[in-house]
């Protein structure tokens, strides 16, 4: 049983406060990933959960017992370093057996046990080598064997993969969230990366200068941004932003806006939307190619990009550009015109400062 | 290797060539005195020129060693260099490590100014050296005499004596080499990430366990380094021994060898010779393994 829970974490650093109230709960066995824009404090929060950092502010609770003041070693938590910190004076076996060795746990039930992560992870014909000699996937998984010999409870990671080369990184990927099926660990994994969070988490937390942006399951954040930060950070590519006026055309239907997409109208009877100004936001696979006939703009294609399966159009202007995913190889060259559709039921409205305006 | 020499192999091999012959050139001009040394010490009647000796002899090491206090001179200096690397190992490990992870304002003014004791001649300080070694020596002699009496205080000195005792010259002979180990050993600690020390903090590794089994393990090449540096310099000092020792008993090499330089009406080149070649071989041998520890603090500390 893990459950971790921060409440109103604060951290600073000198007078600088780069951990700003956050709160966050983690279940037991949940996959989580912290993400965000570097310097975001994601390592930090990581390391204050590890017992690396002081806790200036709020508390950590495990199981609701509380943590802040408990030795790192005492927390029953495991850490993979982001450069894995493999001890480069002790062989593979080593390594691993090392938290072992240090509780002066007898030197064959190590072997045995070390044996039996290195089947785990594919390690075994390397037990003898010195971190020098192997591949970085191979001392990726000797930092994760150093970590679950423990059998610790919860299992933070620090941006793992971002050593690894782009085919590796998928791979791990599989790895990682294999592994966690089996241990049924907590585990709390800290990224840059929103493909990586998309894919592995049960629930991911978005964080921004220190605070958490949203939190949520991946598809849900995907869906129901809170705010423009997490709408344009989750997706890729990135969730068109654009100024648009909102008016009432009648009863029930919004008039929005923009000045390159003339006006449409939007279905707001669930929950009318306030009028004046406000962002549109909307993803570039809810805008489509449309006939002649309907479609809601005209706009001159600027960027071709064809990768076959998929096409992006940059359309707009250059100082406000909108992307357009198209399904399948589309044969446009720059300076074409083309007519587009919006798709209704996938917009989003933010206010002017960013945070989303109730749909229903 | 630039393209344009793959057309043209025969200018290749002349510039290599070359290169070679001046290298050879070089390394013979540095080698010969150690040769001569090496030929002179085993030739029966050396002479101030290099020559190929016409019979071969032992006889000098033999007279070192069986009939002057040769051992003595090399124990003695073994003893005095040894315990002052050491003493410079030790203290450059503890005080490198918290230079390089504390974060303080007078960290740098810190460094640059006990690089002065370096910078400083030693003749130049060897006068307020002394007079303060000799208060300091007066006054623990005052104390050694109060408590054990006359005799047994002058042998007590003889090791813990600031002046004329193994101890003071241990100690300046460390503070003289410190600096430049701690330099060493701050930079050294630089480049060793502070992730290997927060792993086996979660690993659960104590303080003491902490040092003993990965920062000891990761810091032996930079230690290896400032300690190979301060044995050879140390090693070589000649002015410290002179002033700070009287005693035949403490006699170390270098003062073995001087004295023996000014004894006779006649210079004995072989015997001197000889000598010079015991004193030189432990450097050298230093020297030896220095390399390897440098190229590894040198060109980019731990690799993991
Ligand atoms: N030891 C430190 N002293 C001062 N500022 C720090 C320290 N460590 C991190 N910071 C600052 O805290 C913020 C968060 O850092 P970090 O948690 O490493 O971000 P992330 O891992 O999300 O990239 C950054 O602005 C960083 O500059
Ligand atoms: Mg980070």
């Amino acid at each position: 049983m893990a459950v971790i829970e921060l409440k109103n974490v604060r951290k600073y650093y000198g007078a600088l406060e780069v951990i700003k109230g956050v709160d966050i709960r983690v279940e037991d066995g949940e996959f989580a990933v912290f993400v965000g824009p570097s310097g975001c404090g994601k390592s930090t929060l990581l390391r204050m959960i590890a017992g690396l950092e002081g806790i200036d502010g709020g508390d950590f609770l495990l199981d609701g017992r509380r943590m802040n003041d408990i030795a790192p070693d005492k927390r029953g938590i495991a850490m993979v370093f982001q450069s894995y910190a493999l001890y480069p004076h002790m062989s593979v076996a080593e390594n691993i057996g090392f938290s072992l060795d240090l509780k002066k746990v007898p030197k064959a039930t190590i072997r045995k046990e070390v044996e039996a992560i290195a089947e785990i992870l594919q390690l075994t014909d390397y037990l003898d080598r010195r971190p020098a000699a192997l591949s970085g996937g191979q001392r990726q998984r000797v930092a994760i064997g150093r970590a679950i010999i423990k059998k610790p409870a919860v299992i933070l990671f620090d941006e793992p993969l971002s050593n690894l080369d782009a085919s590796l990184r998928v791979q791990m990927r599989a790895e990682l969230q294999r592994l966690h099926r089996d241990l049924k660990a907590t585990v709390v994994y800290v990224t840059h990366d929103q493909v990586e969070a998309m894919t592995m988490a049960d629930r991911i937390v978005v964080l921004k200068g220190g605070e958490v942006a949203q939190a949520d399951a991946p598809i849900a954040l995907y869906h129901r941004p809170d705010n423009a930060f997490v709408a344009t950070f989750i997706g890729s590519p990135r969730m068109n932003l654009v100024p648009v006026t909102i008016a009432r055309a009648a009863d029930g239907k919004a008039e929005v806006t923009a000045a390159r997409l003339g006006a449409i109208h939007i279905d707001d009877s669930a929950m009318p939307l306030p009028t004046g100004p406000a962002q549109l936001g909307v993803r570039p696979e809810h805008l489509r190619l449309a006939a002649d006939a309907d479609g809601d703009f005209d706009s001159e294609i600027l960027v071709v990009e064809r990768l076959g399966v998929e096409t992006y159009l940059t359309i707009g202007s250059l100082d406000q550009p909108i992307m357009v995913r198209v399904e399948g190889d589309i044969a446009m060259r720059p300076g074409d015109r083309a007519r587009f559709s919006i798709d209704r039921q996938s917009c989003h409205f933010f206010d002017m400062a960013g945070r989303a305006l109730p749909r229903a | 290797m630039a393209p344009h020499h793959a057309h043209n192999p025969s200018k290749r091999r002349g510039a290599d060539l070359s290169a070679y012959a001046t290298l050879s050139v070089i390394s013979i001009f540095c080698a010969i005195p150690f040769f001569w040394v090496l030929l002179a010490s085993i030739d029966g009647n050396a002479s101030l020129f290099l020559q190929w000796p016409r019979e071969l002899t032992i006889d000098n090491y033999v007279r070192i060693f069986m009939q002057e206090d040769g051992t003595r001179w090399v124990l003695n200096s073994l003893f005095v260099v040894g315990t002052a690397t050491l003493i410079v190992m030790v203290l450059a490990g503890l005080g490198g490590y918290a230079l390089s992870r504390t974060r303080a304002w007078w960290k740098r003014p810190f460094l640059y100014t006990i690089l002065l004791i370096r910078v400083l001649p030693t003749t130049a300080l060897i006068v307020p050296l002394y007079k303060v070694l000799l208060t300091a020596n007066n006054w623990l002699g005052g104390v050694l005499r109060a408590i054990f009496g006359n005799g047994p205080a002058r042998e007590i000195l003889k090791y813990v004596g600031f002046i004329d005792g193994y101890l003071g010259l241990i100690l300046v002979l460390a503070t003289m080499q410190l600096p430049l180990a701690l330099w060493i050993m701050k930079t050294f600690f630089d480049t060793v990430p502070r992730d290997y020390e927060e792993a086996a903090l979660m690993d659960g590794a104590t303080m003491l366990q902490r040092i003993r089994r990965v920062l000891i393990p990761l810091a032996l090449p930079g230690l290896g380094a400032a300690g190979l540096f301060a044995f050879i310099s140390a090693w070589g000092d000649f002015l410290l021994p002179l002033i700070l020792l009287s005693s035949p008993d403490l006699q170390t090499l270098p003062l073995g060898l001087f004295r023996a330089f000014l004894r006779v009406n006649t210079i004995d080149y072989g015997f001197l010779a000889a000598l010079a070649f015991v004193y030189l071989l432990p450097a050298v041998i230093a020297f030896g393994f220095a390399r390897r520890f440098l190229v590894q603090t040198f060109s980019g500390g731990v690799k993991g």
